[in-house]
Parts: C-alpha cells; sequence; structure tokens
C-alpha cells in the first residue's frame, strides 16, 4: 500500500496546476504506483472564506473516496471557521485538517492555532502542517509566506500533547527540536519526507533513527510537484524494508484509522 | 549516458580526509545513474580573490585527476579580476582536457562590462560559461548581482557565439520568467534544469519555451530533485537523450 500523506486539488494562485482534477490525480497516481492519497484544496489556501475551496474540493471527490482521502483547510482566524471545520468533518468525511499560518495571517504559536487543535482534538481529527507551500524564493510579489519555523511547530506539538499532527514540505528536522528533543517532546508528530535528503545529508535516515519509522510518512506533493523526487528517496534511503512498508502506507492509515 | 552539467566539488588534497563529500557525492551519482558530473569548486569566501579562485581550481583539478572520467570540471573566476581570472581559466584549460569550461558565479551581472574580457576569452578557447543565474522577486537584496534571463539574454545579443549555459531553472527563482526570457535568447544559449525546486510542468515548460536542444539535465546537488524530475517529466524519447547528455556533449565538443 502507496499512500502519499501530501496531495493537493484545485488552482494555485500563482501558477498554473495540471493533473489538478479528481479524475486526472488519479490517472497520475496509477501511473506512479500510488493507491491512496490524502488531498487537501489549494484554492482554499488563497480564497478569504476558504470553505468555498473544501465545498469545491468535496464535489470534485465524490466518486473517488476509495482513492482521495479528503483534508479540509481551515482558517483558525476567519469567521464562523467551527462551523468549517465541523461541516469538514461531519459533511465531506475530512479525515484532518490543514493549517496555513503563513498565508492567514497569525503565527504558529499565536492563539487561533492553540483553539484549532483543541477543536480538532475534540473531533478526533489529525493537524496538518505545511511548513511550506511553495519555495519562498519563489513567492509571488503580492504575497510574503516565509516557511514556517520547525521548532515553533515543535512547540504547538508540545503544547497538545493530545492533538495528533502531520507535518508535510518540511526540511531541516536533523537541527530542530524534532530531532534534538526527540526522546522529551510528546510522540504526537509524524513528518513528510518529500523535501528529505537521502544522499549526502541523509536526513531521512537521520529522521528514522530519532523519531522511529512510526513517525515517518510518505508523501510527494502532487499535482504542485513531480513525483519522481519522493519515490527515488523511498528507493534509495537507508532502512529496512520493514520500515519502509511502514513509511510507504501503514503508518498512514494507521494515523487515520483506515 | 547521463551528465549533471551543474555540480560542484569541494574536497581538496591539502586536507586529512580530503575526498569525503565528493566521495558521497559519487555514491549518489551511482546510485541514481548519473555518469558524469561536471564540477566547479566555489568553496572560498565569496566575492572570491584570486588567490582564492586559483586554490578553489587547484582543488578541482585535483578532483578530476581523483576520480578521471566520473567528474569534468569547470574552472570558477571572479571577472572583477580580469588578467588573474583570463590567465585561471588558460591555466585550468591546458592542465587538464577534463576541464570544459568556465563557471561564473554572482560577483558581476553577467553583462557588467567587467565580464567581457572573459567572455570574449571563452569565445576564443571554445567553452561555455555555466552562469548561476535566477529571477526572485523577493529578497533581491541577498543576490544583488545574480544574472536573470534578461542580463544572459543581452549578452547573447552582443556576443551571439558565446556558448551561455544560464545555471538552474529549478535553482529557486522564477523559472517561468527565466525561461521565457530564453526563449529567443539563440542557439548557443543554454539551460540547465538544476536546483531543488521540483514544481510539476517545469521541464516540459523550458522544453515547449526554449525547445529540447537547449536544454541540459543538471542537479546542483540535489540529487533526488534534479533525477526525480526529470525521471517524471513527460518528452519524448529523442529530447530525453539529448537532454540526458547529447546537448552537452555537443556543447563542449565531445558528441555528435
Amino acid at each position: 500500500m502507496v499512500f502519499d500523506a501530501n496531495a493537493y486539488l484545485g488552482h494555485w494562485f500563482a501558477r498554473q496546476i495540471r493533473h489538478n482534477t479528481a479524475a486526472e490525480l488519479v490517472a497520475l497516481m496509477d501511473e506512479n504506483g500510488i493507491d491512496k492519497a490524502c488531498v487537501g484544496s489549494l484554492s482554499a489556501v488563497m480564497y478569504r472564506n476558504g470553505q468555498r475551496g473544501n465545498e469545491e474540493l468535496s464535489s470534485e471527490i465524490a466518486g473517488y473516496l476509495d482513492r482521495l482521502v479528503p483534508f479540509g483547510v481551515i482558517n483558525p482566524a476567519y469567521m464562523d471557521w467551527e462551523y468549517d471545520l465541523d461541516w469538514c468533518a461531519n459533511e465531506m468525511g475530512a479525515k484532518g485538517i490543514r493549517i496555513y499560518p503563513q498565508y492567514h495571517d497569525y503565527r504558529v504559536l499565536d492563539a487561533p492555532a492553540h483553539s484549532l487543535c483543541e477543536a480538532c482534538t475534540e473531533r478526533g481529527l489529525p493537524v496538518t502542517i505545511v511548513q511550506r507551500q511553495v519555495d519562498y524564493r519563489q513567492s509571488h510579489w503580492m504575497v510574503d509566506a516565509p516557511d514556517l519555523v520547525l521548532n515553533d511547530v515543535a512547540q504547538l506539538c508540545a503544547d497538545h500533547p493530545q492533538t495528533t499532527f502531520i507535518i508535510i514540505e518540511g526540511l531541516g528536522f536533523a537541527g530542530s527540536r524534532f530531532v534534538r528533543e526527540a526522546d522529551t517532546l510528546p510522540a504526537n508528530s509524524s513528518i513528510e519526507i518529500s523535501r528529505s535528503s537521502v544522499f549526502m545529508g541523509k536526513e531521512m535516515k537521520v529522521l528514522i533513527e530519532a523519531i522511529g519509522p512510526e513517525r515517518v510518512l510518505f508523501g510527494s506533493g502532487i499535482p504542485m510537484k513531480y513525483p519522481g523526487p519522493a519515490l527515488l528517496k523511498m528507493k534509495h534511503v537507508e532502512t529496512t524494508e520493514e520500515n519502509k512498508q511502514l513509511i510507504w502506507g501503514e503508518n498512514l492509515q494507521r494515523l487515520l484509522g483506515l | 549516458m547521463l551528465i549533471d552539467a551543474h555540480a560542484h566539488c569541494s574536497g581538496s588534497p591539502d586536507r586529512e580526509n580530503p575526498w569525503e563529500q565528493d566521495k558521497l557525492f559519487l555514491e549518489a551519482m551511482d546510485a541514481v545513474g548519473i555518469d558524469v558530473a561536471v564540477v566547479s569548486n566555489l568553496s572560498t569566501p565569496r566575492p572570491a580573490t584570486p588567490e582564492g579562485f586559483r586554490k578553489c581550481n587547484d582543488d578541482m583539478l585535483a578532483a578530476l585527476k581523483e576520480f578521471r572520467g566520473r567528474f569534468w570540471g569547470y574552472a570558477y573566476v571572479n571577472s572583477g579580476y580580469s588578467k588573474e581570472a583570463l590567465a585561471d581559466i588558460v591555466r585550468c584549460l591546458e592542465a587538464d582536457e577534463d576541464c570544459i569550461g568556465v563557471k561564473l558565479y554572482n560577483e558581476y551581472t553577467i553583462d557588467d562590462p567587467a565580464v567581457r574580457p572573459v567572455i570574449e576569452k571563452c569565445i576564443e578557447l571554445d567553452v561555455p560559461i555555466l552562469e548561476h543565474a535566477g529571477h526572485s522577486h523577493v529578497n533581491i537584496a541577498a543576490q544583488p548581482n545574480i544574472s536573470d534571463a534578461a542580463h544572459i539574454s543581452a549578452v547573447a545579443r552582443e556576443y551571439p557565439e558565446a556558448k551561455i549555459i544560464c545555471g538552474h531553472i529549478g535553482g529557486g527563482g522564477d523559472w517561468e520568467w527565466e525561461t521565457k526570457g530564453l526563449r529567443d535568447a539563440g542557439p548557443n544559449v543554454t539551460a540547465d534544469i538544476s536546483g531543488s525546486v521540483t514544481d510539476e510542468g517545469l521541464v516540459e515548460y523550458a522544453i515547449e519555451t526554449m525547445g529540447a536542444d537547449r536544454l541540459l539535465f543538471a542537479c546542483d546537488m540535489s540529487v533526488t530533485a534534479g533525477v526525480g524530475k526529470f525521471m517524471s517529466a513527460k518528452m519524448s524519447s529523442e529530447d530525453r537523450e539529448k537532454i540526458a547528455s547529447g546537448n552537452f556533449l555537443r556543447l563542449v565538443g565531445r558528441g555528435a
């Protein structure tokens, strides 16, 4: 089972995204041997009212629920977000929530993030934190959204030990609290590998050794990114075949209760 | 054959463990099937002094010997020291036939008059210049003299015979800006696809905009990003062979 923790549908404001309908994404997954994927709405990130993006996602994936697992995008600094959260959980069937502090005008350790974590914990929904959606160096001239600071993310995880966190599109874990304080931080976060190195720096190996293979997840970033790099990382990472099976999908299945 | 047209070496025979990082890179090359990497050594405080770039080039030449056949080289110079730069280009090219070109970094934009002697020397020697390049809309102060497609195109208009490689269109800037800007820069201006950015469609857009004859496979040390995006990008088998190695071999006079 190959289960991708990091996939998308919809539009991104700064460039054209291809393969961004459910049918096209599933075709891309088939081509690359990906069985299932967690998908969130890209459009929802930049809509003022991101809930419209969640609604678009829900309609789009209606015929593909065996392959595409919906995640809601929630802005906890926006009006009536708890209604949106309930709608995602109850109407869309979201298995998790994605948050974007860098695009939604709050910081990782601000009150909206804490409120969101508490609300998701009450509803049994994992919180996905996207360290970055695009490389900062190719930012659109109208939007300034620096990468989230991993130590802030680690603190949020520490502040909410009952919450389940998934960190995607992250890099720099080896020098962060996630690795340095792996023995003392709560084991409530899992980390997706699409940006981790397997050669030279070997961050993926460091992660597996520090936090355990049970907390490492395969993810590709499709269709925003090519799937090839993440697939290559999985091929070449220095770990056991048993660990690879966990990372390919067993961990995510367990995490989402599927 | 797969040639990584934009890579770096960092070892030095002066060190106790001289080739530690380069050997790790070789391991990665072997794992993913890269036959040859074309390397420069930039491990000196920049902007580089003549002493600094000569030392880099000494170490690059030593790396070519140490990893014969797996590394080809670019001589790195700072164009601001014209006399010393030209001398070191000639020294490196004469020292090793696997030193096949020149690497320029961001000390000057490539259309700066300070760079003209280097460009003219490279035309005379018929070797390519790999130009560190990119166009970002943010944090411009970090590299005020980085070249982008506009600078490179301006040079190509003045020196149409100059062989210029626009470095890493996937290196973190606006790759659509870069490839559009190079569209009409002429057949001697190529671009390498290296860099850590793996945006879906990047390679196909570059082919659509510049043509497959003007693109070079490369990683710039982001090995899985470089190989992975090349692996995933859709193109004909003929175009894939050209980008993998054919274009670069032609550029340096080693192929058909």
